[in-house]
């Protein structure tokens, strides 16, 4: 393992880029936008679709339409309480309902920026 | 679950919580009488409160097994602790033998200046009940070894190491042996003396039962740490040069006395209860709380077979789930508070291939109970269940 492995867990140093809908977006290295703004309906339905995600169901879309609003009003991606109280869905209900879960999944497809915290 | 429902917390490994009241009581009644700084200025007041510090001093000496209260230096916590000390030890192409069980409060400082061209490491591995074998140290020493440094229990698996044979080998090389008693000190008697360590680093905040923002190092005798930061110290004021005097050498600034305050009760308070009655009355949680997982089929549990060894810490996934998934499913829906994620130690999670959601980490304190584990066990089949 190069550098004892400590090197491979740098954030930041591979983005990608691809041309959606005509416009240039740019994800981090986990799949992620760095521009909540360049979200779109059409986005998360492409990236529903790498998830093995065909269709975003009525529900998918509350949760989606749940997370942006919260962010944008807020500036921050809701507390765990918050999300369950505003979906109206236990957290286990949403971790199953997207294949990558709840913070790789739904969140993601929201276009949330990563949350690094934590770890 | 209500949300209503009081918290059930199990991320003592992180911050011990609640505080004892008599810490918080005292902190408020002592810092509302002395809370002026220490040291400084010529006022009774000012005198009483350096006196008050240097009790402290002697009382962690104590505590740790030191030989000199002013070889006891004040930080904010283990990671600050572990910066002064490894930016003051290292000299220009030495060499530093760690482990890759380290906190990242070991790995950042080590890994930049590596970066930096100042020196090489070696990080010794662990085996797969996550400890370090002394040998592998042994094997690393190399003639321009500065120092070896390790973590005495793991803040991911909570294994306890080997760091008495380690001390051993360490005096026989001539090299010191520094520790990161984070994850022990306050449940696990730790004596610098009978261990061969020549410092420990330390952080009040968990299991001695302080306040965050409070930490240290206790430093043997004869080992010399250069300054790497700067500024009033209250003493040897007409001089542009830092004082060589310990402890002010590494204490740049007003201290933190409200914290020292706490750290002191959080101290009396650990011993009070007795280090091993808690220890005890935590493992047997642990071990209630494992012996649960091991029924729940999709449930892996990290180096828990034999707990004889270690601290109250359990590290588990929930297959094909995300671990940051699992500890907010935990919070959300069951109000308990887990640590989910790499907690700092990315070699540790590399090598366990939980990389890179990590795992969800349970760290049962003094105050939690064997109903806690039980409604945790509740939840976590539960969560299995319903996938």
């Amino acid at each position: 393992m190069g550098m004892n492995g400590l090197d491979s867990v740098q954030p930041g140093s591979m983005y990608t880029v691809q041309i959606v809908d005509g416009r240039e977006v740019t994800f981090d290295e986990e799949g992620f936008l760095l521009d909540p703004d360049l979200w779109n309906e059409r986005l998360a339905e492409m990236l529903a679709l790498e998830d093995g995600l065909p269709e975003l169901s009525t529900i998918h879309w509350h949760v989606i339409s749940f997370l942006r609003e919260y962010y944008f009003a807020n500036g921050k991606a809701p507390l765990n309480s918050e999300l369950r109280k505003g979906t109206g869905l236990s957290l286990s209900e949403i971790e199953a309902g997207f294949p990558r879960g709840i913070r790789q999944g739904a969140r993601r497809l929201a276009g949330l920026p990563n949350p690094r915290g934590c770890a | 679950m209500s949300h209503d429902a009081q918290i059930i917390y199990l991320d003592n490994a992180a911050t011990t919580f609640p505080k004892p009241h008599e810490v918080l009581s005292e902190m408020q009644e002592v810092y509302g009488r002395l809370g002026v700084s220490p040291g400084r200025g010529t006022y009774d007041l000012a005198a009483q409160a350096e006196e008050t510090v240097s009790q402290v001093r002697s009382q962690i000496c104590e505590f740790f097994g030191g030989d000199d209260p002013e070889r006891v230096i004040f930080a904010y916590n283990a990671t600050d602790a572990l910066n002064t000390l490894i930016l003051g030890l290292v000299t220009p192409r030495c060499h530093v033998v760690s482990s890759r069980l380290e906190h990242n409060s070991v790995l950042r400082p080590l890994h930049h200046l590596r970066r930096e061209g100042m020196f090489s490491y070696d990080l010794v591995p662990f085996d797969g009940q996550g400890f370090i074998n002394p040998h592998d140290v042994a094997g690393s020493i190399r003639p321009e070894t500065k120092m070896v440094i390790l973590t005495h229990a793991s803040n991911v698996l909570g294994t306890i190491q080997p760091v008495e044979e380690v001390g051993i080998i360490c005096r026989d090389h001539g090299v010191p042996l520094i520790l990161d008693v984070t994850q022990s000190a306050g449940v696990f008697p730790i004596n610098m003396k009978s261990l061969g360590a020549d410092a420990v680093a330390f952080t009040g905040h968990k299991a001695l039962m302080g306040p965050t923002g409070i930490g240290g190092l206790v430093l043997r005798r004869g080992l010399d740490i250069r300054p790497t930061r700067f500024g009033g110290t209250g003493i040897d004021s007409s001089s542009l040069l830092q004082t060589d005097t310990y402890p002010h050498r590494l204490e740049a600034g007003t201290i933190n006395l409200l914290g020292i305050i706490g750290l002191s009760t959080g101290i009396r308070y650990v011993i009070k209860h007795g280090m091993e009655n808690t220890y005890q009355n935590e493992m047997t949680l642990l071990r209630r709380l494992r012996d649960g997982l091991a029924e729940l089929q999709p449930v892996h549990v990290y180096c828990g077979d034999n707990l004889d060894n270690h601290v109250a810490v359990l590290l588990c996934n929930i297959e094909g789930m995300d671990a940051r998934d699992l500890g907010d499913i935990l919070d959300g829906d069951f109000h308990i508070a887990a640590r989910s994620g790499l907690h700092c130690a990315p070699l540790v999670h590399l090598d366990l291939g939980t990389s890179p959601s990590g795992g969800v980490r349970f760290s049962p304190g003094p105050f939690n109970t064997s109903r806690d584990i039980d409604v945790v066990l509740d939840a976590m089949r539960e969560i299995v269940m319903s996938r």
